[in-house]
């Protein structure tokens, strides 16, 4: 997949308000191994337009496609496929299973592509500080901790777009800036492109382009 | 691969509702599957499986009276007007003739080559369609000189019970039929032929010495070409043995059944009833117990909805989400089928050998109905389950939860 492209897209919910953004209602289009930055206020749809994007929610207006195609028709089994092999979210909510260890929320996902080998996730551990709760339960974990959890198990799939929304909220600078670096290593293996979302604290990335939600 | 989904998904499994639903549906399967086994098994006892003669055959005559006796009441034989009348009934699928042999028949009987007793008898015959055994058996031709002979089997017992035991000779099995030998003299318009019999077989439900309807043919034209051939006694073809249309005819026309075939008919009628009843039971309970699992199933399915949905978010199909949950439905079923059925061949065993201590002469029924019935049955039960389970996950996929 090598673009995003939304057409005229707006959140229902958003429908005959006065919406001043530069995504909602736009021709805006995310390209393959370009970084982006989407900067937003509470309540302007940041955590909408994810779900939009790896086909949880539908109730938007416009188009969203990728590569051209209008992704309202894709089925299950392509859902399935983009969620396994092109698209990479990680979700504000994360979306870990707390009754898992770590390395178990890691497996399940990694179990899918075997796209890692445990050395490297095992490093990416290290890296992230948090190698001593590898087999603790994730139920047990602060959310800080859970977010880095969570960032591993966003790139142990192959991807050609990582969507990481608010990534960084529960971390200080130095845990962000590793992250950071791990995720653009992997983004830049893969070629892939990745699309940041912020609601202050962001990233400090080499972004292609920022937009305002 | 399945296993750490498995550690997810079977969080809130509860063990009381599976082995409620466990139970409940054993007990459903098992009284199903002795209903439809207790019911082949006994069948045969009522139907009294002739070999020769179908069920749906009725042998009618006229009833004696005492004006009939002295000859001063009707005929004792059926006229064509008569038969045709039967004929025309709506339970009648059709009509045969007893004819009887008119000449004298003296005959003898030995077994291996020594004779034992002889006496005077008769031959009757049936149209050739109305006897269910194999043709190339039922069969006589002058130049061979050997006539097949259906005994009635109260013959056997007679013999084996009365005549045997009183002389000291030996008892004859329906097994060794064959070894009868049999001297048959006929006498008649001035002629004498000596013929040998063979006795293929023996009916219950016929009263008389039954022979091919061939044989009686050509000994009537050569030992009595003038005789009366008004039949006695009717074969009577029916729709169905427990109408009560036939029972009606009869008596409006002063006619007589020759066995209690009516009455096995309506013991069979009985039977079948209250099996159909018991298996109903037994299915609504199987039904009730298919229920406790839908609901127990979607029960687990709503508290599982996050990881579920969670699972479907980072890749997994709705098919591999799925298959956790229909295993385990259709492993429960079939953990039930082979328990319900190891049940029944115990129970069956015991009631069995009960069975042949009344009724030595039962045959060994088949399985074979009953096991096929509860593949059916778990078959189905188990394609509805694994549709449920996955419209159910495709409900979350859908966010309809």
């Amino acid at each position: 997949m090598n673009s995003i492209e939304l057409h005229n897209t707006l959140p229902c919910v958003f429908e005959g308000r006065d919406v001043q953004s530069e995504i909602w209602l736009q021709d805006v289009v995310f390209q393959k191994g370009e970084t982006y930055l989407v900067e937003a206020s509470s309540g302007t749809g940041k955590s909408s337009l994810c779900s939009y994007i790896i086909g949880y929610r539908k109730d938007y207006l416009g188009n969203i496609c990728f590569d051209n195609k209008d992704i309202r028709q894709h089925r299950v089994s392509d859902w399935t496929a983009i969620r396994k092999h092109t698209l990479s979210l990680l979700f504000q909510e994360l979306r870990l299973f707390p009754e898992l260890t770590a390395m178990e929320n890691i497996d399940i996902k990694n179990e899918l592509t075997n796209h890692k080998s445990h050395k490297e996730i095992e490093a990416w551990f290290e890296r992230l500080g948090i190698a001593d709760k590898i087999n603790a339960k994730v139920g047990r974990m602060s959310f800080g901790q859970q977010q880095r959890v969570a960032m591993i198990r966003a790139l142990v799939q192959p991807f050609d777009f990582l969507m990481v929304d608010e990534p960084i909220s529960h971390l200080d600078d130095e845990n962000s800036k590793i992250m950071a670096g791990i995720m653009m290593e992997e983004a830049q293996h893969q070629g892939a492109g990745v699309i940041v979302t912020s609601i202050g604290k962001h990233m400090d990335l080499p972004y292609t382009k920022t937009f305002r939600l | 691969m399945m296993l750490l989904v498995w550690k997810l998904l079977r969080q809130h499994i509860s063990i009381a509702q599976l082995a409620g639903f466990f139970f409940a549906n054993l007990f459903g399967m098992f009284i199903v599957l002795l209903g439809l086994q207790f019911y082949n098994d006994v069948k045969p006892l009522f139907s009294q499986d002739d070999g020769f003669l179908k069920p749906e055959y009725l042998i009618v005559s006229k009833r004696i009276s005492g004006m009939s006796v002295l000859g001063a009441g009707e005929s004792c034989g059926f006229s064509d007007k008569e038969v045709e009348d039967i004929s025309n009934q709506p339970f009648c699928k059709s009509v045969g003739a007893f004819t009887a042999s008119q000449y004298r028949v003296v005959c003898s009987m030995g077994v291996n080559g020594v004779a034992q007793f002889g006496t005077d008898m008769f031959f009757e015959s049936v149209p050739d369609r109305f006897v269910d055994t194999e043709l190339s058996k039922w069969r006589f031709s002058s130049e061979d000189g050997i006539i097949p002979i259906i005994l009635p089997r109260t013959y056997l017992a007679i013999y084996n019970f009365g005549f045997a035991q009183s002389q000291s000779l030996p008892k004859i099995s329906e097994g060794i039929v064959g070894m009868i030998d049999m001297l048959v003299v006929l006498r008649g318009n001035g002629q004498e032929q000596r013929l040998k019999g063979k006795v293929i077989g023996f009916s219950t439900r016929l009263n008389t010495i039954l022979v091919p309807e061939s044989f009686i043919k050509w000994s009537n034209t050569k030992f009595a070409p003038e005789a009366d051939l008004t039949p006695n006694r009717l074969i009577v073809e029916v729709k169905n043995p427990t109408d009560d249309a036939i029972v009606k005819y009869i008596n409006d026309h002063n006619l007589e059944l020759e066995d209690d075939k009516l009455d096995a008919g309506k013991a069979t009628y009985f039977l079948k009833l209250v099996t159909i009843l018991v298996m109903c039971i037994g299915m609504l309970i199987s039904i009730l117990s298919f229920y406790i699992l839908m609901l127990s199933i979607y029960l687990l399915v709503q508290k599982n909805t996050e990881k579920l949905r969670n699972l479907l978010l980072i890749g997994y199909s709705p098919v591999r989400v799925s298959l956790p949950y229909q295993l385990l439905t259709v492993g429960m079923n079939g953990v039930v089928l082979i328990l319900s059925f190891t049940l029944l061949y115990m129970v069956r065993c015991y009631y069995m050998n009960m069975l042949w201590v009344m009724f030595p002469q039962m045959q060994d029924g088949s399985m074979w109905p009953t096991l096929c019935l509860g593949i059916g049955l778990f078959i189905v039960v188990s394609l509805i389950n694994i549709v449920a389970v996955r419209n159910r996950v495709m409900k979350i996929w859908n966010r309809k939860e």
